[in-house]
């Protein structure tokens, strides 16, 4: 085969098309309803998801529960990673969360913690000095947020059960 | 004097060769800092308040990447384009007026970048971080490239259009719409709802790197290879074969919530991309073959020939992480932070650390400051990198070996990291050194009087 123009622009449009169809058109089609833990935000709960992206913790933190780890714990006690994540999950969210690195540990259902994932004191404390309640964490002290925005932070943590 | 614009042919390239490496500088800082902040974070806490939210690793991490890939990377790859285009064509650059345009326009979206990212302006999406203006001026950009690329082509007075030239064209025709895709142009939010936002997300992520750093940078190596090594290039239909990208995107997520048939053909894609990297492979190879002694004398060739070795570990690594089995150990671990360096750093830098040297001695007909700030470029760079990657991919396996326990507490496997957090500091810090010697021996040459040899921005050919 002689390359020439008509080979490299058909060829490089149609595999692109073709890729967009296939991998983003095709799979958009699925009309997965929301699950169960998935509820629209209240103002307060966007107002701190905005300041989730605006802070970046999506670069340590995943919410994303694999399937060969679900319900298998690593982070506190057995079984505390919770359910596999399903589409349905994310139906309110944009955009979502789901994260390449776990610097920090998964939070997908993360308020479904007893006594420190479900304990709003606890995430307030936690942000302002991680070390004083998780020694030997390697996660920033969130100190320059202000109390409002520390309060709406905590109410967007407190929604992923 | 300075100009805005110079119609002197190579002069644009020139600049972007600058630039490149003044911004290199950027993300080699910022790197350090988020380094430090993992191995003592004490250091974090410790700042001032005043500064504290511009420093926050969340903020800076995003800034990080993006002036690495599109401040000097991409860059160098506007230099070597706009360099080699006349150069293998026979024919002046279609338009020097619009190459200054371009330098610009895509100095103003980097450092639009660095200003906002620190702030909290983000878009929140891997790669996609910048906000709407800038993507646009993305857009924009490398559409004035392609008129630049076409143009040229279009009046060419050689007839025969070399391999690279096709990679450069596939690039920028491609590259306009896996980012206005992926960054959802058309919407200031640039996200999508649900599900899909992930999933186009790294239908994009996987595609620029596709479709811009290897397609593009793929041409840059085999304009190299034949210029540094005194051959021919051992086949030209096998460069061809890296013409074509594959739609792997989905392989960045397995056992995601995503469809499993999205899953198994991306697993499928990624282990037929095995096919181009080979052709690649074999080509480099073959047309190094008893040419491995000039190497050891020619630091760019070094580079050049290093940065294939590394490419080629890239590839191997990319096609593994695409079998479940694996990425389910090594994914989400500090694994993937060596095999991104290992891609961006050690194989398209360091072609790109040749390409530069090359252009600079040839835009200016001064060759590179000192010989041994070269050698120490070289050796500092490639040991601190090992160092950096091999401590990540330690790290990495640790830790998802660690996580499969189910049963070690999540704090105690980060605390595990401490000493590979501190090994890649040192890696890095040799590293950046490293840099500091290639920006200084840059600086020099630019800033260098007299001519060594005449300059050859003629257009005479390759």
């Amino acid at each position: 085969m002689k390359p020439n123009l008509v080979y490299l622009i058909g060829g490089s449009l149609i595999s692109l098309l073709l890729g967009i169809i296939v991998t983003i058109i095709i799979p958009a089609q699925d009309p997965a309803g929301p699950s169960a833990s998935a509820q629209p935000y209240s103002e307060e709960e966007s107002r701190g998801r905005d300041i989730y992206l605006r802070e970046g913790c999506h670069y340590c933190h995943t919410q994303q529960v694999r399937e060969p780890e679900a319900g298998r714990g690593m982070v506190h006690q057995r079984g505390d990673i919770g359910p596999e994540s399903v589409p349905g999950d994310f139906y309110h969210q944009s955009p979502v969360f789901w994260g390449t690195l776990r610097q920090g540990m998964d939070l997908a259902h993360v308020a479904s913690r007893p006594g420190i994932g479900d304990n709003a004191g606890w995430h307030e404390l936690h942000f302002r000095n991680p070390r004083a309640v998780s020694p030997g964490t390697v996660m920033p002290s969130y100190d320059y947020l202000s109390a409002d925005e520390i309060q709406s932070l905590t109410a967007y943590i407190l929604t992923l059960r | 004097m300075f100009r805005l614009v110079s119609l002197e042919p190579g002069s644009a390239s020139l600049r972007f060769c600058y630039a490149a490496v003044f911004w290199l500088i950027v993300p080699g800082v910022l790197g350090l800092i988020l380094a430090t902040f993992l191995y003592l974070p004490a250091v974090a806490d410790s700042l001032p308040l005043a500064v504290k939210p511009y420093l926050s690793f969340g903020r800076l991490r995003p800034a990080h990447v993006n002036v690495a890939i599109f401040g000097w990377l991409s860059q160098v790859y506007f230099a070597a384009i706009l360099f080699i285009l006349p150069r293998l064509t026979r024919t002046p650059l279609y338009s020097e007026r619009v190459a200054h345009a371009n330098w610009w326009l895509w100095n103003l979206m980097v450092a639009g970048s660095l200003v906002s990212l620190p702030m909290g302006l983000t878009q929140g999406r891997e790669y996609a971080e910048m906000i709407w203006p800038l993507d646009l001026l993305f857009v924009l950009n490398i559409v004035l490239l392609a008129v630049n690329i076409w143009g040229t082509v279009a009046r060419r007075r050689e007839p025969k259009i070399y391999v690279s030239i096709w990679n450069f064209m596939a690039a920028t025709m491609v590259t306009v719409p896996i980012y206005a895709v992926g960054n959802k142009i058309w919407d200031p939010s640039g996200a999508y709802l649900g599900m899909n936002d992930n999933i186009v997300n790294y239908f994009y992520v996987h595609n620029l790197f596709n479709a811009w750093f290897t397609t593009a940078g793929v041409g840059l190596a085999l304009y190299l290879l034949p210029k540094l090594s005194g051959k021919a290039l051992y086949s030209h239909r096998l460069g061809l074969w890296g013409l074509w990208s594959v739609w792997t995107g989905q392989h960045h997520q397995l056992y995601s919530p995503a469809p499993d048939w999205l899953e198994y053909l991306t697993i499928v894609f990624s282990i037929l991309a095995a096919v181009p990297t080979t052709a690649f492979m074999v080509n480099f190879f073959m047309t190094m073959r008893s040419r491995w002694h000039l190497a050891a004398e020619d630091v760019a060739l070094r580079f050049l020939v290093t940065g294939a070795i590394f490419w080629g570990l890239t590839c191997v690594q990319g096609v593994s992480h695409s079998f479940r089995t694996f990425s389910m150990v090594v994914h989400f671990t500090n694994w993937v932070v060596g095999h991104s360096h290992l891609a961006f750093v050690a194989s398209y830098s360091f072609w790109a650390f040749a390409l530069t040297y090359l252009m600079v001695r040839e835009l200016t007909g001064r060759a590179a400051y000192s010989r041994r700030l070269m050698e120490w470029h070289y050796w500092l760079t490639t040991l601190g990198m090992l160092i950096f990657m091999i401590s990540m991919w330690v790290a990495g396996l640790i830790q998802g070996q660690n996580w499969s326990t189910y049963s070690i507490p999540f704090l105690q496997t980060v605390i595990t990291m401490k000493p590979y957090f501190g090994a890649r500091l040192l890696g890095g810090a040799m590293a950046g050194i490293g840099i500091l010697c290639f920006a200084e021996n840059v600086r020099r040459a630019a800033r260098g009087r007299q001519p060594v040899t005449a300059p050859t921005h003629a257009w005479s050919g390759q």
